[in-house]
């Protein structure tokens, strides 16, 4: 078994779960709704960025830049358009709108950019591999993967931790209403909250596209997977789910490896099972709904 | 007064039952002038890239009327889209056949969608010729109606793994299959072939069509010391292993079914590793000499300049070009009892794609394929010319 080598794939695409997992919980925790057009706003930002790259032939950091300024207007714009005029919205009728918006970005992406698979490369040559053990190769993909995961896991560290603002969304996902009345203009920060999150969407999305092809349903599986490891780690921790996407990556290669077959359904067994188990995950105290 | 009122109501009861009979029988498919055929094919939506089969069929046909049309009859063609969901396709074969009066189908991208209209079909006694999909269902058990002419992925299986032992010397041998019947099919052609030569497998796997990570999948073939690895898989599938494989210095021999034989799209998709691929093909390579080739590629720049000329392209002329031949043989006396019949006397017709033959007791028209290989900048390097599989139990 080569072992090294299921471990760096395992947890490079666990990353890359636990990632996209992160963009589900930003939302999940400031307003408790499962966002279903995550995977579609991390679709159309990359689409976004391959158009510049394609069309305009724009460097690729220059095209990067635009694109996360590009996905932190989109959420920003869905909370906005979409969420925000609801009037007395329950959770089940939120999460439908967002399951409305998931159908119309794709639909946009189908019209403008049509359903053909297309290329998308992040400036790294695929072909370039390292060999610090041997029989355990590392690509370029990853190395950039855990790099990036790091990096945004130690900002949103540092953001929620020290910055008002980042204070302000706590209290926010702490009590509502207390925050108003504290003086925190919860509907901005539910607004920053889209736009942080569809920018981390983006992200892993491109990560996603460069391993795959770019379509317009290309981030449907990929959302399955992190919204399970977003359970998995419980939804409310961003540690949490970031070990819960690990865990999963891990499970998948592991078990795929010896069990192909079974490959596609263990880590949702392995989820059942913990939901059966841990109501609320592996890393969160039991969730008491707020009154 | 009530006499009238009641004659008045007989009269548009009278009225309203005929109009009801006309509607119950589909108009005819032909007339003095003209004959009406069909087909179906995802225009938009997951599967749009195949959808260029049905938009190749009509250049043919275009190029028939051109040239005056068959017997004094124009054929006036019509393409719907069906999305790939055979649900669409079912409506918009029953919208054609009620509403327009279509006297064959050809060709129709899809095993599923094809499923979904094949016994209405029959059920009204409406030729189909040339489905785009090898499934086994089509010619078997026979169906009057339905003639195939794309070779089964179970036949074609086979002859890539000759060509892969005998020619390649290779014994090594892996394979990814996607689960479902397309993956499966293949997987049972190799199987055959690679037991003649008491060879087994080094690694056989499973691909959902959804899998997006396929990094373990690889390992396995790497490790299990493939030299060779077969292909089953979707145009997306196929990205990820090749993206894969380049991640983690896995460098076999890749060699696929015919579905990946566009190699222009495979090229770009795939950043270039498409390059030194073996697929098994329908067609003649794009660039090839012959003289029906020349002819086609030469009318598609006058007739569709807006096309691209790839394979699924001038597929659509492959399995729509029985058709036209059978429709010349029958002659100005049209019936579907007469195409039928000369139909079933298709004896060696070959145009761009393999040779087909029909009788009265087999409809599956072929088991050949050639074989290629992509060269540098996605071009085609023909390796074996149309080859036949000595294993195919159906002929016998």
């Amino acid at each position: 078994m080569p072992f090294g080598q299921l471990l760096v794939e395992g947890l490079a695409i666990g990353a890359c779960y636990g990632l996209f997992a992160t963009a589900v919980v930003i939302i999940y925790k400031t307003s408790e709704v499962v966002n279903f057009a995550q995977g579609e706003m991390a679709m159309l930002s990359s689409f976004v960025a391959f158009h510049i790259l394609s069309v305009y032939q724009l460097p690729f950091w220059l095209a990067f830049v635009i694109t996360m300024i590009f996905s932190i207007l989109l959420g920003v714009l869905i909370e906005y358009l979409f969420l925000r005029p609801a009037k007395h919205p329950s959770i089940l009728g939120l999460i439908v709108i967002t399951l409305g918006a998931e159908m119309l970005l794709m639909g946009l992406a189908g019209w403008k950019w049509g359903a053909e698979q297309k290329f998308f490369a992040l400036p790294l040559n695929p072909s370039v591999t390292y060999e610090p053990v041997k029989g355990m190769v590392i690509n370029n993909w990853a190395i950039a993967v855990f790099i990036v995961t790091t990096s945004i896991m130690l900002l949103l560290y540092v953001f929620f931790k020290y910055t008002r603002l980042g204070v302000a969304m706590r209290a926010t996902q702490q009590n509502k209403h207390a925050a108003k009345i504290m003086g925190i203009r919860t509907e901005r920060v539910f607004s920053i909250a889209w736009g942080f999150s569809s920018l981390i969407g983006a992200v892993a999305g491109m990560f996603f596209a460069s391993r795959a092809t770019l379509d317009p349903a290309f981030m449907m599986e990929p959302f399955l997977r992190a919204f399970a490891a977003a359970v998995l780690g419980g939804l409310m921790s961003i540690p949490g789910v970031i070990i819960g996407g690990g865990l999963m990556g891990l499970i998948e290669n592991f078990f795929g490896y010896y069990w192909p077959h079974w490959k596609p359904i263990v880590a949702f067994i392995v989820i059942i099972l913990v939901l059966c188990l841990r109501p609320s995950g592996l890393f969160t105290k039991h969730f008491v709904k707020k009154v | 007064m009530k006499f009238k009122i009641f004659v008045s109501f007989v009269a548009m009861l009278a009225a309203l039952s005929a109009a009801d009979v006309s509607q119950a029988a589909p108009p005819p498919g032909f007339d003095d002038n003209e004959i009406r055929i069909g087909q179906w094919g995802p225009q938009t939506g997951p599967a749009a890239p195949w959808g260029s089969v049905a938009r190749g069929s009509k250049l043919l046909f275009d190029i028939v009327n051109e040239e005056g049309g068959i017997h004094g009859r124009k054929i006036k063609y019509f393409i719907r889209d069906d999305m790939y969901n055979p649900a669409q396709t079912a409506a918009v074969v029953k919208e054609l056949v009620e509403r327009q009066g279509i006297f064959a189908f050809v060709g129709g991208v899809g095993s599923a969608t094809g499923m979904a209209v094949r016994d209405y079909l029959a059920a009204n006694k409406i030729p189909w010729i040339g489905p785009a999909a090898a499934d086994k269902d089509f010619a078997f058990p026979l169906n009057p109606y339905l003639f195939a002419s794309y070779p089964l992925y179970k036949d074609e299986g086979s002859i890539l793994a000759k060509y892969i032992v005998e020619k390649l010397k290779m014994k090594k041998i892996g394979i990814l299959y996607q689960n479902d019947a397309y993956g499966k099919d293949g997987l049972e052609g190799v199987k055959e072939r690679l037991a003649t030569y008491k060879v087994g497998l080094v690694a056989e796997i499973p691909v959902e069509p959804t899998e997006k990570d396929m990094a373990s999948q690889i390992l396995r073939l790497k490790t299990a010391g493939a030299e060779v690895v077969l292909m089953y898989l979707s145009p997306t599938a196929a990205v990820i292993t090749m993206k894969t494989a380049a991640n983690v210095g896995f460098k076999p021999q890749w060699v696929s079914s015919n579905t990946l034989s566009d190699y222009p799209l495979m090229f770009k998709i795939t950043g270039g590793l498409w390059e030194g691929v073996i697929t098994a093909a329908l067609a003649e390579t794009p660039d090839s000499k012959s003289p029906l080739m020349i002819k086609y590629r030469e009318a598609a720049k006058r007739l569709a300049p807006e096309e691209r000329w790839g394979v699924f392209y001038y597929a659509g002329i492959v399995f729509a070009d029985p058709i036209v031949e059978a429709l010349k043989k029958v002659g100005r006396n049209l019936s579907t009892e007469a195409l039928l019949k000369a139909l079933n006397s298709t004896k060696d017709h070959q145009t761009l794609g393999p040779k087909v033959n029909w009788t009265e007791k087999q409809h599956q028209g072929t088991d050949s394929v050639m074989i290629h290989k992509c060269g540098p900048g996605a071009s085609y390097i023909l390796l074996q010319d149309w080859t036949t599989n000595d294993l195919a139990t159906w002929k016998k």
